[in-house]
């Protein structure tokens, strides 16, 4: 099973409602391959960090797609659609799992750094050496 | 002889060091790789504001020899950085 990030941006022009046909559309040709959606995360409105197609704005959207097969389907039909200005599809299931198993080889070991907080206001040396301190 | 003659060479002024004499001091502060210290082992491209701290005014991919980031991720760094500029999240250059 492999793990796909699906990223696209749709044009701003585009109204509301078309946008959600959009990608409830995009939602399907993805499944329709036999890829299962895992997460779905709508960015909405936000300012590209450079103009594409002359627009300085986009609608953001995000696919999380479980597959065995490629989305090579998706990927042609959103290089087609004129609505999208950018998509991107990346696999991540690896590099999730090199993370995974870099976690596990090095675990949260908190560094000890020698404490500089605690000094104390005697020097220990005035202690009479012989005494222990009290138990009680 | 020969063991002489080469005797005050290596004492010379071109063993010192060039400058001789005074020793400068440069303050080097601890670079540490920050993905190791808060154990971040996926770096996500979608995480705009983590990649921001590596991107410096001009927009370039800030080098390891100033950030300290280890090679491994630094590796990782700049894939994610490269993936978000193609997702418009950074920019390619600016000004």
């Amino acid at each position: 099973m492999r793990t796909y990030e699906v990223l696209f941006i749709l044009s701003p022009q585009v109204p509301e409602e078309e946008a959600t046909a959009l990608v409830a559309e995009f939602k399907k040709v993805g499944e329709s391959t036999g890829a299962k959606l895992s997460h779905e995360d709508a960015w909405g409105r936000r300012r590209l960090a450079y103009p594409i197609q002359k627009f300085n704005e986009g609608i953001y959207h995000l696919f999380v797609f479980e597959s065995d097969g490629s989305l090579a389907e998706l990927d042609r039909r959103m290089k087609n659609s004129d609505r999208i200005l950018r998509h991107m599809i990346v696999r991540t299931d690896l590099d999730h799992k090199r993370a995974e198993k870099l976690a596990k080889r090095n675990p949260k070991k908190e560094r000890v750094r020698p404490a500089p907080a605690f000094t104390p206001s005697e020097p220990v040396s005035e202690m009479p050496s012989g005494e222990t301190v009290p138990a009680e | 002889m020969a063991m002489q003659t080469r005797g005050p060479r290596s004492g010379g002024p071109g063993g010192a060091g060039p400058q001789g004499g005074k020793k400068k001091f440069f303050y080097r502060r601890k670079r540490v790789c920050k993905f190791c210290v808060e154990k971040l082992e996926y770096i996500d491209y979608k995480d705009v504001k983590m990649l921001q701290q590596f991107i410096p005014e001009r927009g370039k991919i800030l080098p390891r020899r100033i950030s300290g980031t280890c090679a491994l991720h630094q590796r990782k760094l700049q894939n994610a950085i490269k993936r978000a500029r193609i997702a418009a999240l950074l920019p390619f250059a600016t000004d």
